[in-house]
């Protein structure tokens, strides 16, 4: 185990590597540069001004400054917020979306696998239409409408919530309802599926043929191999709330990172860009690899072994 | 062997037999099909969604000789009016009929779901499998490079395909087919992982198949409830997908719409004009309740046991 | 069966949670109402400011902020946007209008307590023209003598520069060209003064983006010092005590909340959490307007939106077929049941009383006409015009208005234009390229006179942009920059937008408003067209009538 998982980040040093690098050239191809302004700028004001971020030093001399620089922490100024460093922004920012980003995953979890088993322990009745219908609703509903939504209801009309903010943990609940939503659906369908697939065993008829309780077989045997899929899901499903969580930080004016990360990608704020892509990936490689770890332990087999075992 | 393999290596099979035996029912074909299909017919859910969606597919094709109105026909006088006698779902703002234009925007949102999902599938289950059974060295790398594809920024990557080849449908496919495949192929290959160590499969190696075949004969139909089931979640979020791109200036051009560009206009003024959001939104939903439905009756009908409980 | 009990017993939970929400409701006291007990103004200031250097900055929001913190030489007052006293006490202009003297108030002081004097002024303004900062509004300044060259680097020596400190507070300008609209330049803040003492301990002078900026280090001469700043998060600005006019100042503090969306932007003002929002969704103004009129202010603005045509791109290098496109644009519904904002329709291209100047020609809404023209041109009924393209930049706003304007000329004029959007770099570096047919533009102007509108057209002007060039348009803008008479300048000003809308290498569309949401608690918030609003004018109360300066 501790081999597999040295191995994997070793294997993460050439993946952020390609990631930095090929994003480093490919904004610098992106039509634009980070001082056009709608008003024509002086070419003694363009020059000075990329002077100042080393704009005008070759394009190899830019690359290598960078990755010095990026290696001992150092991201960088941003052009874009000319007092502030990317290290700085990004220090402020990602604790917000980070907690944002597991109280989303927290609601889709709660949300979806309750749904999908609910739904998978009856299939093609009522109470697997209930809540499937209900759960992919939060597809039917992007972030930004159901965001909207829900603080139109809960915010204005009842005026039970804030409308926006992000202080108490009464700002907290339709931000991350809102973020997670999308996710509840997906985990809802994937954990349903797994555990028809499941259910359907013969270790699991044996189980019961053992005389356990249902409930026994539902939470000890079944859930673990059932929620394989939903298992490789969450990997790239928090990558995905992390760096997706522009939206929903917009509509409730979060200061957390997904703003910046969409947001320097229009400035053409070459630093922003760059600093967040590589804190992305360093994400989705350990969340991937998080996701690889758990598949081990959900094996199901791994679990019936252990069980009969037991007894 | 080395690291990913892993994963399974602690596991001795126990229920080998069942998975063996469900391979072999695929490997039968014919009345696994035909089997299938009364099964699937037998579910009336799945029946209906089969229905809408094949209603639906016919009404797209025939929208240019049945639409009430032209899709860019403005009544600027008129603006945005409720549903009424002469407009069945209400005008937009710009005073466009809006049934028409969703109408019209099922043609761009059917054919940019279905198309690009199945590039998405293609290449992800493709991937998926191939990366899960050869394990080892290749997966690693394989699945090192998905890693690196979620990593680089989509937005800057929008920007450089519109500059590059302008606008055009094709590159849309291209673009959402990229974003939607690596969490394909992640799914499809922890599922092959699992299935790889398993008897059947190692029998099929032993019998001196081709891993072509293997691939095809036995991995890929045992992946396909999982498979099935996120195909049903991507070709509704390949839609919405679509409006952002088209949004940012990549797939269709205004004034031709899309339901995904349709809903996030009604979402501007949901309080305002609400009819505006409900329409789209509405035919968005069934059709993802239709898919969704004809998903999970498909996946019942191709796994036999399912039903046997 | 008893397998259903736990997803039961969590769906009970979830229903539970729910509940639990409305029992911790019923707190009525928003922000908006206790702001307004306490004299503090919660403001929507659109997108996080970039910074608050005076000298590095350019958008509005950063504006708003700057008003706050800093104070020029003369401010506008809020209702007449005339000169008022800030840290000059007094001015004088000599006969030939070349000469400025400006008296520095005596008991002026920094937020810190240290004193002012004319040679902070000096000090900023070189500051400001010195090439290495690349102040992009560095040209506000360019009226002055020899300022241009020296922020060009064709000159080293500041002293040549028109700007000396006779004594501590005698400031002398002297003006390359008399310029009646100088003292309008010198309320835009590229033109303040930073502290010396605070810019050198945190950089060198013509650094940018050192954090001299930051709350707790900031020093200004403005009625409010910056307490606190939280990214995409919040600015509080705090009653400044040194401020020369503190007595005047009636707020303790300013909240300016970074929003960039307009519809959360509604939302906040909706539900009590800001006073003020920075513009209105378009939707919601027509709601407002009907329903509640008292909270939306639409005010003409110093702006137009046009359509920029590049001349050099056929069928767009005949003027006649120029003329056919601006000629064929209904206007009136354009901004009536298009933009919706209470926006004027523009026949030209100076917006009407700028300061004074209003335009005596204007393009026709004349369908014939447009026809007759293109025919002319070798067009009749569209047939055979190459398709153009329309660009603008990704907005659903600018969006609607080019999907009327397309259909306008298609059903007007029979001929095809085809919609592309780009994102805003890529169309700003479009048109810097000349890489496109027709493009969406608007200007606001940088002060209030013709001239930051007119000489945007000059051959090569760096914002011309179409690739038009008048020699006779040339020579009026360059004899209207060395005319002193206020009459005789606007005189020919008309002269020269006359060619310009003959040739119509633009299509002016409309002239913009300011749009916002205000609480009637609100006091001293002024309608000016620069969208000015010095807060030592603001105060809140609940009582009396909305947005009146109260007599004192």
């Amino acid at each position: 185990m501790l081999k597999f998982i040295i191995k994997r980040f070793a294997a993460a040093i050439p993946v952020l590597l390609v990631v930095t690098t090929l994003t480093f050239f490919l904004v610098r191809i992106a039509p634009g540069g980070p001082f056009d302004t709608e008003k024509a700028v002086s070419a003694e004001v363009m020059q000075a001004l990329k002077r100042r971020y080393n704009l005008d030093q070759p394009v190899y001399v830019q690359y290598f400054d960078y990755m010095k620089n990026a290696i001992q922490g150092d991201l960088g100024p941003s052009f874009k917020y000319p007092g502030r460093t990317v290290t700085e922004m990004v220090k402020t920012g990602l604790p917000v979306t980070f907690e944002l980003g597991v109280y989303a995953m927290i609601w889709a979890l709660l949300i979806g696998v309750t749904a999908g088993v609910v739904a998978s322990l009856r299939p093609n009745t009522a109470q697997d239409y209930v809540p499937m219908t209900m759960s992919m609703i939060g597809i039917c509903l992007p972030s930004v409408l159901l965001g909207p939504l829900l603080v139109l209801v809960f915010g204005l009309w009842f005026e039970w919530l804030p409308v926006s903010g992000w202080d108490s943990w009464q700002h907290k609940i339709l931000p991350s309802l809102t973020l997670g939503s999308g996710y509840a659906a997906y985990i809802a369908r994937l954990s349903r599926g797994g555990m028809l697939e499941i259910l359907s065993q013969d270790f699991i008829r044996t189980a019961r043929a053992k005389g356990l309780s249902n409930t026994a077989v539902v939470f000890k045997h079944a859930m673990r191999g059932g929620l394989g899929p939903v298992i490789s899901f969450i990997g790239p499903a928090i990558a995905g709330l992390l760096s997706g969580s522009f939206v929903t930080e917009t509509v409730f004016q979060i200061q957390g990172i997904g703003r910046f990360y969409v947001q320097a990608a229009f400035n053409r704020d070459y630093t922003m860009i760059l600093g967040t892509t590589v804190l992305f990936s360093v994400m989705i490689v350990f969340f991937n690899l998080l996701s690889d770890i758990m598949a081990v332990w959900a094996n199901p087999r791994l679990k019936f072994e252990t069980s009969k075992g037991a007894r | 062997m080395s690291a990913a393999t892993e994963t399974v290596k602690s596991a001795p099979g126990s229920d080998e037999l069942s998975r063996a035996q469900s391979g072999m029912d695929v490997e039968q074909g014919t009345s696994l099909w035909t089997d299938a299909w009364i099964r699937l017919k037998r579910n009336r859910m799945a029946l209906a969604g089969g229905i809408f969606l094949v209603s639906l597919t016919l009404m797209a094709l025939v929208t240019p000789w049945i639409a009430p109105y032209t899709y860019e026909g403005q009544d600027l006088q008129l603006g945005a009016s409720a549903p009424s006698a002469a407009h069945w779902l209400g005008t937009d703002t710009l005073g466009r009929d809006l049934l028409t234009r969703i109408m019209y925007g099922s043609r761009i949102s059917l054919m940019v779901g279905f198309l690009a999902t199945a590039v998405a599938l293609l290449i992800g289950v493709l991937y998926g499998t191939i990366s899960g059974f050869l394990g080892g060295r290749a997966d690693m790398l394989m699945m090192r490079i998905v890693d690196t594809l979620y990593a680089l920024p989509f937005i800057i990557f929008v920007i450089l395909l519109m500059v590059i080849f302008g606008r055009n449908l094709l590159l849309l496919f291209m673009a959402i087919g990229a974003v939607e495949w690596p969490t394909m192929a992640r799914i499809v290959r922890g599922q092959v992982l699992n299935l790889r160590r398993q008897e059947f499969v190692e029998a099929a190696i032993a019998m001196g198949l081709s891993n072509r075949k293997i691939i095809l004969r036995h991995l890929i139909p045992n992946v396909l409830g999982p498979i099935i089931v996120y195909t049903t979640l991507t070709i509704p979020s390949v839609m919405l997908l679509e409006a952002f791109l088209s949004f940012l200036g990549l797939g269709v051009q205004p004034p031709m719409s899309s339901w995904g560009l349709l809903i996030s206009a009604g979402a501007e003024s949901m309080e305002e004009y609400p009819w505006l959001l409900i329409f789209p939104g509405l035919v968005l939903s069934l059709t993802l309740f239709s898919l969704n439905f004809l998903g999970d009756g498909l996946r019942d009908a191709l796994d036999p046991k399912a039903s046997k409980d | 069966m008893s397998v259903l009990s736990a997803p039961r017993a969590s769906i009970a939970g979830l229903v539970l949670t729910t509940l639990l929400f409305a029992a911790c409701s019923g707190d009525k006291n928003t922000p908006v109402s206790e702001g307004t007990k306490n004299q503090i103004l919660h403001i929507g200031n659109g997108t996080e400011p970039a910074d608050l250097d005076p000298h590095v900055v350019t958008g509005v929001p950063e504006h708003k902020l700057i008003m706050a913190f800093f104070e020029g030489l003369v401010m506008p007052h809020p209702k007449t946007l005339a000169p008022e006293p800030g840290m000059a006490e007094s001015w004088s202009v000599s006969r030939d209008q070349k000469t400025y003297t400006f008296k520095i108030r005596k008991n002026g002081k920094w937020s810190n307590g240290d004193s002012y004097n004319a040679n902070d002024v000096l000090y900023s303004w070189k500051r400001c023209l010195s090439p290495a900062l690349g102040s992009e509004y560095a040209y506000m300044l360019f009226s002055v003598k020899n300022a241009e060259q020296y922020n060009k680097g064709e000159l080293k020596d500041f002293a040549e520069v028109g700007v000396k400190a006779l004594d501590d507070y005698t400031l002398q300008v002297t003006l390359a060209n008399p310029t009646p609209y100088f003292l309008s330049l010198l309320s835009h803040y590229s033109t303040w003064p930073v502290h010396k003492a605070t810019i050198e301990k945190f950089g060198k002078v013509d650094e940018r983006g050192t954090p001299w900026t930051r709350a707790g280090n900031l020093v200004g001469n403005g009625p409010f010092i910056l307490k606190k700043w939280e990214m995409n998060k919040i600015i509080v600005a705090e009653r400044n005590p040194n401020y020369w006019d503190a007595e005047k100042v009636r707020l303790k503090e300013i909240h300016f909340y970074p929003v960039d969306n307009l519809a959360t932007e509604e939302r906040m003002f909706r539900s009590g959490q800001i006073h003020i929002t920075s513009t209105v969704p378009p939707d919601k103004i027509e709601v407002y307007a009907k329903e509640n009129p008292e909270l939306i202010r639409i005010n003409p603005y110093l702006g137009t939106y046009y359509y920029r045509i590049n001349v050099t791109k056929k069928p767009f290098d005949d003027a006649r077929v120029r003329r056919a496109f601006a000629m064929s644009v209904d206007r009136k519904t354009l901004v009536e049941k298009v933009s919706k904002g209470g926006e004027l329709p523009s026949f030209s291209f100076v917006p009407a009383d700028t300061a004074g100047y209003t335009p005596q020609h204007s393009i026709p809404y004349d369908i014939e006409g447009a026809k007759k023209l293109l025919a002319d041109a070798g067009f009749p009924e569209g047939k055979g015009l190459p398709k153009a393209e329309l660009l603008y930049n990704t907005s659903e706003g600018h969006q609607k208005i080019a999907q009327a304007l397309q259909q306008m000329w298609k059903v007007n004029l029979g001929v095809e234009v085809a919609l592309v959007n780009q994102d805003w770099k890529v169309y700003l570096a479009s048109q810097k390229a000349m890489d496109y047919f027709m493009a969406r533009a608007g200007w606001i102007g940088d002060y209030a006179d013709p001239t930051t509108f007119m000489d945007m057209f000059v051959t090569g002007g760096g914002n011309n942009q179409t690739g038009w060039s008048n020699k006779e348009y040339d020579r009026l803008i360059r004899q209207a920059a060395e005319t002193g008479s206020q009459e005789a300048r606007y005189a020919i000003f008309q002269k020269a937008e006359k060619i310009l809308l003959e040739e119509a290498p633009i299509i002016p569309l409309y002239t913009y408003t300011n749009k916002a949401l205000i609480s009637p608690d609100v006091k001293g918030w002024e309608k000016n067209i620069l969208d000015n609003h010095p807060y030592k004018y603001v105060h809140l109360s609940s009582e009396g009538e909305a947005g009146t300066l109260s007599k004192k």
